[in-house]
This record gives structure tokens, sequence and C-alpha cells, in this order.
């Protein structure tokens, strides 16, 4: 990235709003951690206010501004929970922006749901799978966990379940 | 005369002050030679003051007149737990000042924690300008990574009582590594293990050719190499007891010289394998007999005198390991700073848990000083060479006090700096006239167990059924890791008169009358070249700074008992408060019918300032 001239950096702090994530760190949307880290490095260059404590007090001020977008922008990408979050979100065309702690707090109550099952009848019977499996009663756990995938089919965390009690003890189920 | 911008590691125990020279940095020694002054200031009967290494040595005649380790007390509430251990153990007399802070007592005045450390930054700034032939007005100064904003305000306010422009506040281990990649075009992950006076702090960074990214930082402020002296010191004055029926820690005087018998040992034994203490007159008897203490430690006692202490340090570092999503292969280097990192027992303690060897030229006194001299020659455009970019994270959480004594995170710790982040809040009834605003950093849930930085209310939003009041909080975190809190209302873009740098211990006024006084520059040593400058004398900036008052946070927390009913968060609430929280997000119009805060009502023109729920 060429050095920034003073007007494309005041254009840039008035427009950094309407950028979403990948825009802020010239990022292509698929964009891999070495890539994000790097241009994390590079926009950091040309906006961190050290870097640019020799312009005047109101063009550092603009640099302040995007320095602290380009922080939360990498802070999200970065984190591949984060970056789930924040993907879902920008496809809902649900804002350009995403808080960095709700970010990871959306994501672990996901992740708990999908652990625990996020149907009614999806989390009874996987539970019952797990109490069973506690008992070493393998067709009653195989069972049951089939039963919670056809309320939730798409739960990778069951399927996963399912596939190692298959593999442990193929003759018994 | 070119503008020359110094480096000082202000530390618990020693002080160190560095200059860019020639694109390397220099360590600049005092009058003695010395380069490192010891962070300590006697208080002469004439009321001068003498700061540094010949200062420590007064404190066995005069424990009472000489206070050390003042950076274990800058920053904090009389009541938390370094305090009360620094009463245990330090003569001086460490008091309770309005609103909580500390203040020593000295004969007949009382100074402020800021002031202490401010004639330490002056006396060192005294010996640079006395190298450098000219006066020196801006400094980087070093605090540990693990500092929280009440700390790190403080030790900037010590910096301009001192009359120095700081111009950063730097973390410890990130100088470190600065100084170790300055200049080498290395591209590296490294750990930098920092066992300091005071504290511990571990950081993982990523040096780049001209960047130097911290991955994660941790530390452990009631952890440092005082904690191995007392480890010593305990066992001499155990042997003391066992050989003369008397305890030496009731006497000041006997104490003090088996303080500093006990630092001997530590040092003595970082070179030798054992170390005798000999001591002809610990204390007299009720006879006026001279009472001895003569005891040899090994290398291997001290070990096992300080292994836990030393195995403390590794699970820091397995959370910032952890935090970095790395272990200790992907690691190319362990860089040490801090005088305790040249034992043995550490050394070798390190060496096994990173499995490989810390890097050996880099000298652990003096490193620090080193980079922040690089980082201050880099900000004021001193060096062309020295323009690499620091990219650093906030250590702790920052958190805002919620319904029910909790806090909840804002800012996660290891966020990089600066940030910002901002929260939409509702009041949490109708027609309420303004709300509390309670920021903490910690890395508690439970409101009270993290430190406070500050509150604030904030009264200028509309007023209304609360469904339809909505204020907005940003939360910044400046590159110095300073906090700043803004309220405000979305709606009108009403800016709240209510942004405020936080606490900082002292007040606005309480930094007027510091520098007003200038009772810093009493400086007695003869050694020095007085300092041309004068402190200038600085306001700080026109926003509101309020004093941190624990006894009004309390008050709420016990209001708040008449709301718990039905705010009880337990675990299924707070689901519904994060689906309600995120419904903020998605539509700004929809009714958000959560108040997370515990904002009471109050009637402002009730004289009465306590709380009252309507």
């Amino acid at each position: 990235m060429a050095k920034m001239t003073r007007p494309e950096i005041r254009a840039l702090s008035k427009i950094v709003d309407e950028l979403d994530y990948y825009e802020i760190l010239r990022l292509q949307p698929g964009a891999g951690s070495t890539e994000i880290r790097q241009a994390y490095h590079a926009t950091s260059r040309h906006f961190h206010p050290d870097a640019r404590r020799h312009l005047d007090d109101s063009l550092i001020e603009e640099c302040t501004r995007i320095s602290k977008r380009v922080t939360e922008a990498y802070c999200v990408l970065r984190d591949p929970r984060r970056r789930q979050a924040y993907d879902a979100k920008l496809s809902r065309g649900d804002g350009l922006r995403i808080q960095i702690a709700e970010a990871r707090a959306v994501h672990q109550k996901e992740t708990v749901q999908i652990r625990q099952g996020r149907t009614a009848q999806g989390r009874d019977l996987f539970r019952k799978a797990t109490e069973a499996m506690a008992e070493e009663n393998w067709p009653a756990a195989f069972q049951n966990l089939q039963l919670a995938l056809t309320f939730e089919s798409d739960n990778a965390f069951f399927r996963d379940q399912l596939d190692s009690l298959r593999d442990a003890h193929p003759s018994e189920i | 005369m070119a503008n020359l911008a110094v480096g000082i590691d202000l530390g618990t125990s020693y002080s160190c002050v560095s200059v860019l020279e020639q694109g390397s940095p220099r360590v600049l020694p005092n009058a003695y030679g010395e380069r490192t002054t010891a962070s300590v200031v006697f208080f002469k009967p004439d009321g001068q003051i003498e700061v540094g290494n010949h200062a420590k040595a007064n404190i066995i005649h005069h424990p009472v007149h000489t206070v050390s380790s003042a950076k274990r007390l800058i920053g904090r509430f009389f009541f938390s737990e370094e305090v009360k251990k620094a009463r245990a153990i330090y003569a001086y007399d460490i008091r309770e000042a309005p609103n909580h802070g500390v203040r020593i007592g000295i004969r007949d005045e009382q100074f402020s924690l800021p002031e202490i450390s401010a004639m330490v930054i002056r006396e060192v700034k005294q010996v640079a300008e006395a190298q450098l032939g000219q006066p020196v007005t801006q400094a980087v100064i070093t605090v540990p990574a693990y500092f929280n904003d009440n700390q790190r305000q403080a030790t900037k306010d010590a910096g301009k009582i001192a009359g120095v422009e700081v111009l950063r506040i730097l973390n410890e281990p990130t100088a470190a590594a600065l100084a170790y990649g300055f200049g080498r075009g290395i591209n590296q992950r490294v750990a930098v293990y920092d066992f300091g006076g005071g504290t511990f702090d571990i950081s993982i960074l990523e040096i780049g050719k001209d960047v130097f990214e911290v991955l994660a930082t941790c530390g452990d402020t009631f952890l440092g190499g005082d904690d191995l002296d007392d480890r010593v010191l305990d066992l001499l004055a155990d042997e003391f007891v066992a050989r003369h029926g008397i305890n030496p820690r009731n006497d000041p005087h006997a104490f003090e010289k088996l303080k500093a018998a006990a630092e001997e040992t530590k040092k003595g034994l970082s070179v030798e394998d054992e170390f005798r203490v000999e001591i002809t007159d610990v204390m007299k008897d009720k006879s006026g007999e001279s009472l001895a203490l003569d005891r040899t430690i090994t290398r291997v006692e001290f070990a096992s005198l300080v292994q836990d202490l030393v195995q403390r340090t590794f699970k820091v570092c397995d959370e910032a390991l952890q935090q970095s999503d790395l272990t200790t292969r992907d690691l190319d280097g362990v860089i040490l700073v801090g005088g305790p990192t040249r034992l043995s027992v550490i050394r070798q303690a390190v060496t096994d848990y990173f499995q490989q060897e810390p890097k050996a030229d880099v000298d652990p006194d003096e490193v620090v000083a080193m980079g922040a001299a690089i980082h201050a020659a880099s900000l004021i455009g001193q060096d062309a060479a020295a323009d690499s970019i620091l990219l650093d994270v906030t250590p702790l959480d920052l958190r805002i006090g919620v319904v029910g004594g909790f806090a909840e995170p804002v800012i996660e710790s290891n966020t990089p700096v600066p940030i910002e982040q901002s929260r939409r809040f509702t009041p949490a009834q109708d027609n309420q006239e303004s709300v509390s605003i309670r920021v903490y950093q910690g890395d508690s849930r439970v409101a009270e167990e993290n430190e406070l930085l500050g509150q604030f209310e904030f009264s200028g939003f509309t007023k209304g059924r609360r469904s339809e009041v909505e204020i907005e909080v940003a939360f910044e975190i400046n590159a110095d890791g300073i906090v700043e809190v803004t309220a405000s209302d979305p709606n009108t873009g009403e800016q709240a008169s209510t942004s405020i740098t936080l606490s900082s211990g002292l007040s606005d006024g309480d930094l007027d009358n510091i520098l007003r006084r200038d009772r810093t520059a009493r400086v007695a040593a003869a050694d020095v070249t007085p300092s041309q400058s004068s402190p200038r004398h600085e306001t700080r900036s026109e926003k509101k700074s309020p004093e941190p008052s624990v006894d009004t946070t309390e008050a709420f927390v016990e209001s708040d008992a008449i709301d718990l009913g039905d705010l009880d968060l337990d675990d299924e609430d707070l689901e519904i408060d994060e689906e309600k929280q995120g419904a903020w997000d998605r539509d700004e119009n929809e009714e958000s019918g959560i108040a997370l805060f515990d904002a009471s009502v109050r009637d402002l023109s009730a004289p009465d300032e306590s709380s009252e729920e309507l």
C-alpha cells in the first residue's frame, strides 16, 4: 500500500462507517489468517497514531479513528468464532459492525446449543443417549442418537457422536 | 542542540534511563557510574530528599523516612491486598487518604504515590541531563504490561509532576522485545518472561521487520523479586529467633538489616553457589549485648525456598500461550527481563518450561529502558531507523457494572489497542433522571472482584418510558492502555457532558496543588546537575475526572437488592438478555425490554447525595 495523502486519509475517515471489516483491511472475503495479520500490519503502518505523530492534530484524530476501526476489524476476523458470527451478520444484511464481546458470546451460545441440542426433543433424546452410554448400553445410545438427529439433522456434534459410537461398537449396534 | 527524548524504566526496585544515539540505545549511568538507580527516596530531617542507591543505604538507619517499592502502591486503593501487604512489610507510614487513596506520611507531611515516583523520575531525568548536557523534557515511561488503568494514569501523573512530557506509557515486555528485535530485520515469535521486583509479566510477540505485534500478555501483579527476598528474610528471621529467642521482626532496624541481607543473598546466589550472611549486630538484647546472625544459604536451599513462586509464573505462561493459540514449540526465542531472572533457579526452570535456552545477549536490567529509548526516539522522529510500529494489547477485561452487582465485559483482555466499543443501554425504570455508569477492569463477573476504574452519573438523555430511552456508552482504550468512557444520547446526538478520563487517584485539584508546591524538586544530592526545567504547570483536560468513590458503589449495590426480585440473573435469564441485547443491533425500534444498568432513580434536585429508589 502506497503512502496515503492527507485528503485520502480525510476521505477514508469519513466513509469508514460504511465499510465492512474486509474492506477496512482491504481483504477478500475468503482471506486466510496470514493474510489477515499482514493486512493488519500494513494498515496499522498507515493509521496507528504512533505512525502519524508528525501530522497535525486534526489529521491524527482522523487516523486514530480509522486505527480503532482497523483494530476492531482485525480482532473479529482473526478469531474464527467471531468471524463466523460476523460473516453470518453480514450475509443477513444486518449491519457492518459487531460487538467484539458479543460476537464471542453469540458463538458460545450456539456451541452450547449444538452440544446439548437446539430443540426440546433433540435435547431430551441426546440426554437419554448420554445416559445409555454411561450404562454402556450401546444399542439404546445408538437409537436415541439416531432419533435426536431426526429432529436436528444438521447437528454436527450429534452426528460425530453417532459416528464414533458406530466405530467403537460395530458389532453391538 | 537536537531534541532528545529518553526511555525510563521506572522499576519497583531499580530504575534505568536510556537514550538512542546514532541508531543504538545507550544506558545513561549516574555520577557514580551506576547504570541503574535504586527507586528509593530518603527524606532527610532538614526537609531535603535524596534518591537512588545512596538513599537505599539509609533504609537500615532511617527505615521510617525511606520509601522503597512505591511502584507496588501506585494507583492502588487503600483497602487493596497489595497495600495491606505493604503496610506489614515496610516501616514507612502508609496512610489512608480521602476516597480510599494512599498517602505516605513523612514527619508532618503527606505525599501521594505519584509524587514519590516523580522524585525517582526526576532523579533519572537529571542523570540523563548530566550525561547528555542538555535538558530532557520528553520521555517514554514503561509499566508492567498487567498494570491497570489506575496504575497507568498514576504513572503518567508522576511523569507530569517530575516535569516530563510522557510521550507514551509503554508495556515493559513490549519495550524489551523492541530492544531485542530493533534493527535486526528478523521475523520471530518470542516470549518475554519479565520477572520484576514486584510484578511478573509474560508477553508473546511476533516481531517483524518493522512491526512488533503483541499476541497476548498475561501477568501477576502480586509476584516479584521482593517475594523471593521475603522467603529468605523469613528463613533468616526464624533462624535468629531460634538462636536468640527474640523476634527481629518487631524491631524496624533489625528487620531492615535482615531484609537487606536477604536481597544480598538473592543477588549473591545468582553468581555464587552459596552465600554467607554474617551480621555481627542485628539488634541489642535488653542488657545491650549485640546479637549476631551467621547463616550460609546454598543455591539448592534457596531453590527449594522459592520453587512454588517460580512455578506460579508458568501457570501465567500457560495462559498467555493459550491466549495466543501457540505452544512453546512455536516460539523462536525467550527473552528474560528483570534482575531476578539472573538466578539459576529461574533460568533453569524457564529453560525447562520453554524447552530452549533464553537469549543470552539481552541484559535483563537494561533492556526495558533501551526499548523505551528506541520508542521515544521513534515518537519524536529523532531517528529515521527507529520507526517500528508497536501493536500492543490491553491486559485486562474492561467491564461495565450491570444490575445485580455484576460486571459485563465490553472489551476483553488481549484485545489490540487502540480500540473503541460502544454499547446501547436502557435505564432500569420509566422516567429515570440519571444512570450511574461504573467501569471496571478485571476478569470476574462479580463487579466487586474487579478494579473499579471510576464511575459517573449521566443525565443528559431524553427522559421517558424506559423502552423509549437509549443511552450509548463508548469505551475507548488508547495506545497507552488508558481508558476513556463517554456517554451520549444516540437519538438527540446530545454528546454527554460526562466524557471522563477515569480516576487516577489524584483529582485535577490535587495535581494542580502538587505541581504548585513542587516538593519533588528538593533533591539534596550534590552529585547531579540541578534540573533546568521546573515542572510546567499543566492542567489536565477539561474533562470531569471524579475520584473513585467506593462507598457510593456499595450504596448502589445495596439499593439493587430492592430490584433483585425480578432481576435474578441465572443462566436462563442471561440467555434472554443476550437475545434482547442482540435485538438492539437488529432493530433499533424494537422494544428492548431489559435494563442493564442498576441505575437507581435519582431526584437530582435533592440536596442529599445518596440515591433513592422512587
